[in-house]
């Protein structure tokens, strides 16, 4: 089912993504060259980026439901659904949206968010916890901004809502049914697009943006980020080096066929340009969906006007729809889309279509944190014309191209290399073999699904800077494909493979001392000023002082929205022994720590960067591996 | 020294209380003990970092009492059967405006960063009963009471009421596992020595400025040390057995982000109150029954993420030049911004 349905309503209104810069550059894990400027705004200087002080909050803001449907239609005009507001979490912290790792900034994930569907008093009458899940198809989605910032990109979270409560949803037939359809599963369907951020620090709106989304029923065994469905997929515009530009226009999605109702759901939420960030869709023209024909003439299957009644350029189209589209399909329509790519079109510029063997591969999960000895078991999802593909082989391979080391240079915002990423090779296995050394390969059940184990190794110092400590483990990527070449048949999307943090094996004295934590309690200091309102990690007495408080904090799941902002960073073993030397009263002080605060001030001149050097997703994708000279 | 309305204690006087008195007195006792917070957090953090250490250090113990008093308050309440109402928007007062219960003329309390005449607003908050004070001519009717009577009252007509008016088994507490020095009312016996250990936190007792319960002085003394510039000491064996002599307590006025409230909606305003609202909704739910350390941990959770907004809007982050005075406002709606709304 998922939120692609006809049970479903949209929102629209604003997210604040308060995230926190200074760990934007690698380099500044490096604590002996630390500098306090390091933690502050960027100005002439890259500094600690645009918004070092971020606290990592993510808030819905003023989200309203736009609309609702049925599969009757839309909802009757009395339906208190549509005076209902989408907010988050009432009753604990605000969630977190956090980065993986320095080195992989393009899976950012969403943690603790509480969704709540509300009247207009703000009265519960759903809340749900939204399952942690990272954004994908992050792309240049604002055609006339111009590059090098975050503002003009946009991209999309898929998930579910789990441990559902219910409230006085008697005024609401679209909530009961909604309600009728999440008993049976226990979970919900959540889609929403994000773009259009504000990176003004100066600006009553700074790291707020638009959020558009969607809200359905989800079904038991389904995947919970992805929708088993037709995927049009988009090549690269030649020589870009930022953000994904399609180069038809048209970015990454998905549509749904159901044979029974006889009609098509069609996700364009973030695929549609827009022509300045945050604002209504650019005219593309008429969009056309059509099917290949057997004989080469594609058959129509149904038009979205661009103006006119539910043109797509109106005002507040994609806030109403959140770019969703039902197109009704007639039996030989039906037919035509059985085994045919289907493609949208617009003006001469502007085209997508599924791959040519209408197949598609991805993992459900794409992002895995992992301590040495661990076993990931990956899921990964096989579909063909819109269904489930069983006996598929999937087949798996390294690949570290969108990872993201940092190289000095000119224009580089950079105070140093970075260290390297997906070195050593040989620390993801399935079985006893590296991933490296032999691809391995899954085949699909029934329901298109496979599940890949596997096992990571100790990358050990694999990311020091030379003899002192840096980043903790190393980051990998890993890419699936049709073991079968025929079945790859279009435009790989980059953003599709399965990222890991692997952290690095970590055993501390017996008792643990204040000299084995240092380095990490001063790192956290360096790279989170946020904490500096609380206290001062890098300093011992203060630490002691704040024991209770850090025990609390540091023994929080990863889920709660007041694990500290260090914790997502941390390995399980760190964070044992971080929480046995908190609970010793004693608090051992080991060896004398030599001194690493942060210098006052830069000793050496930074590189300099443009003003306008306001985006780290924009920094990130420019310098993936795979644009980096060997 | 603060002045309640004596209509208050309504239904509590001897011979007769009833026990739906006791418990609105007990919801008005929970309401106070929190209208004082607010103003202390603000203060508290409109210190700036790194100075003004031992002001904040007294701010902080007094306000970590306040959150006590209020669930010692709650605890009884709970003893006796009623429940605690704080996700309501009269649960707060309006600042500045009188503290819940207070005479209006007796003093307005407001939200405002740390300086010497906000201390007298402290002190006139937490000023015990005095012999020597002379009540003003609109004061003497005999139509006011004291915060220290007004417990005084309802721990008497608690036992005039006996032990019968408590709920077997002992219901909804909030026990000293969760909050230290917090006490699980019971009986009247238990009911006594929580309404006395926030009396003593607050106030003294008649003979003694420290504290029976917890360490240190009552409040009152805490803040007097700021005004005189130096910390409390015994001094045995001189009378009065205590003097403001010991080491120098200077106030560094530059130590103070000098930021007022900002009444005008704004992002970081909006996301303080509604995280404020929800921290309001969440101490309902842990003095109505949710009383586990999870939630506990929850409100913890939601304290220490007000902190960090607070702290963040008055240092003007991240425009220093646009520094923002938290308001603490009942909000459980977080709109769009206000850019957004024209």
């Amino acid at each position: 089912m998922s939120y692609l349905n006809a049970l479903r309503l949209h929102f629209a209104g604003q997210f604040q993504a308060n995230v926190s810069t200074v760990n934007n550059d690698p380099a500044h894990f490096h604590n002996r060259t630390f500098k306090s400027s390091y933690q502050d705004m960027q100005g002439t200087q890259p500094n600690g980026w645009f918004n070092p002080q971020g606290d990592a909050a993510f808030r819905l803001l003023g989200c309203k439901v736009t609309s609702a449907s049925m599969p009757s239609g839309p909802v009757a005009s009395g339906d208190a659904v549509l005076q209902c507001l989408v907010m988050d979490s009432d009753s604990r912290a605000p969630a977190k949206l956090v980065d993986l790792d320095s080195e992989q900034q393009l899976v950012s994930e969403i943690w603790g968010l509480q969704v709540r569907i509300t009247d207009n008093q703000g009265q519960t009458l759903l809340s749900g916890d939204f399952e942690p899940m990272a954004f994908i198809d992050i792309w240049f989605r604002a055609q006339s901004a111009p590059p090098g910032s975050d503002t003009p990109a946009g991209a999309m979270w898929q998930s579910v809502l789990r441990s559902l409560k219910w409230g006085d949803i008697g005024h609401s037939q679209f909530l009961k049914a909604l309600k009728k359809e999440a008993d049976a599963s226990g979970t919900l369907s959540i889609k929403f697009n994000l773009d259009g951020i504000n990176m003004d620090f100066t600006s009553p709106d700074f790291m707020c943006g638009r959020i558009v989304g969607t809200i359905g029923p989800a079904s038991i065994g389904e995947p919970a980020h992805l929708v088993i469905g037709r995927q049009f997929m988009a090549a690269n515009t030649p020589g870009n080096q930022s953000f994904f530009q399609p180069q038809n226009g048209l970015n990454f999605c998905v549509a749904r066929i159901d044979p029974t109702a006889k009609c098509v759901f069609l996700d364009l939420g973030n695929a549609l340009p827009t022509d300045t960030p945050g604002s209504g869709v650019a005219n593309l023209g008429d969009l056309v969906l059509s099917a290949a024909g057997p004989t080469g003439a594609a058959v129509p299957l149904g038009t979205i006007p661009a103006s006119g009644a539910g043109g797509y350029t109106a005002g507040n189209w994609y806030e109403t729809t959140a770019g969703i589209v039902v197109l009704p399909l007639s039996d030989s329509q039906l037919q035509a889309t059985s085994a045919h790519p289907l493609t949208i079109s617009g003006n001469a510029q502007t085209r997508i279509s599924e791959w040519k063997s209408g197949a598609f591969v991805r993992a459900d999960t794409y992002v895995y944190r992992m301590s040495p000895g661990e076993t990931a078991s990956i899921a990964v999802y096989a579909m063909q014309w819109g269904k489930a593909l069983a006996n598929a082989t999937v087949s798996f391979q390294l690949d570290p191209s969108q990872l993201q080391p940092t190289q000095v240079g000119p224009g580089q915002p950079y105070v140093e290399n970075g260290p390297p990423v997906a070195t050593p090779k040989d620390i993801l296995k399935v079985g006893h073999d590296p991933i490296s050394s032999k691809h391995p390969t899954v085949v699909t059940d029934a329901h298109g699904k496979a599940i890949l184990k596997v096992t990571a190794g100790d990358p050990k110092k694999a990311r020091w800077f030379g003899a002192d400590f840096g980043i903790d483990g190393q980051v990998y990527g890993l890419r699936p494909a049709f073991a079968e070449a025929s079945l790859n048949s279009g435009p790989v999307n980059d953003g599709n493979f399965v990222s890991f943090l692997v952290w690095s094996g970590f055993s501390a004295g017996t008792p643990v001392t204040w000299h084995d934590l240092a380095p990490v309690f001063q790192q956290y200091a360096n790279l989170y000023p946020v904490m500096n309102r609380f206290l001062d990690l890098g300093n011992y007495d203060s630490v002691v002082e704040n024991a209770g408080f850090l025990s609390l904090a540091f023994g929080l799941n990863l889920e709660d929205p007041n694990a500290m902002p260090v914790t997502r960073d941390l390995s399980p073993a760190k964070r044992k022994a971080i929480l046995s030397w908190l609970a010793d009263p004693a608090h051992p002080k080991g060896q004398a720590v030599a001194a690493v605060a942060a210098a006052p001030s830069p000793a050496t001149p930074q590189p300099q960067v443009a003003a306008a050097m306001h985006g780290g997703k924009a920094a990130a994708m420019s310098r993936r591996l795979v644009l980096q000279s060997p | 020294m603060i002045r309640l309305r004596r209509s208050l204690v309504q239904g509590l006087e001897a011979p007769s209380p009833t026990v739906q008195a006791v418990r609105d007195a007990l919801q008005n006792a929970v309401k106070l003990e929190h209208a004082t917070i607010p103003v202390y957090l603000y203060g508290l953090y409109s210190l700036k970092s790194g100075a003004n250490v031992e002001i904040g250090r007294i701010l902080q113990s007094v306000v970590v009492e306040e959150m006590l008093h209020m669930t010692l308050a709650s605890n009884v309440l709970n003893a006796i059967g009623g429940s605690p109402q704080i996700d309501h928007p009269d649960f707060i007062p309006t600042y500045p405006g009188p503290l819940p219960g207070g005479v209006e003329s007796s003093l307005t309390v407001a939200l405002a960063p740390f300086s010497m005449s906000q201390l007298e607003t402290y002190l006139s908050i937490e000023q015990p009963e005095d012999p020597l004070e002379f009540p003003t001519a609109a004061l003497a009717a005999g139509d006011t009471i004291t915060i220290g009577q007004f417990y005084t009252k309802i721990a008497k007509a608690i036992a005039v009421l006996g032990n019968n008016i408590f709920v077997k088994p002992a219901r909804n507490q909030v026990g000293p596992e969760l909050m230290e020095e917090a006490v699980v009312v019971t009986d009247v016996a238990t009911a006594q020595k929580a309404i006395g250990t926030i009396v003593e936190q607050g106030e003294g007792t008649h003979t003694s400025p420290e504290a029976v319960v917890g360490p240190g002085y009552a409040h009152y003394y805490r803040f007097m040390q700021v005004k005189k510039g130096h910390f409390l000491i015994k001094t045995p064996g001189v009378k009065p057995g205590y003097a403001y002599a010991g080491p120098p307590l200077r106030f560094d006025a530059g130590g103070v982000y000098d930021v007022q409230p900002s009444p005008a909606p704004s992002l970081a305003g909006d996301n303080f109150n509604y995280t404020y609202t929800s921290l309001l909704r969440a101490l309902h739910e842990l003095f109505n029954g949710k009383n586990d350390s999870a939630q506990f941990n929850r409100t913890l959770g939601l304290m220490m993420s007000l902190k960090g907004q607070a702290k963040a809007m008055l240092a003007g982050i991240p425009n220093p030049d646009a520094p923002v005075g938290p308001t603490f406002v009942y909000q459980p709606v977080n709109p769009e911004t206000p850019v957004a709304q024209t």
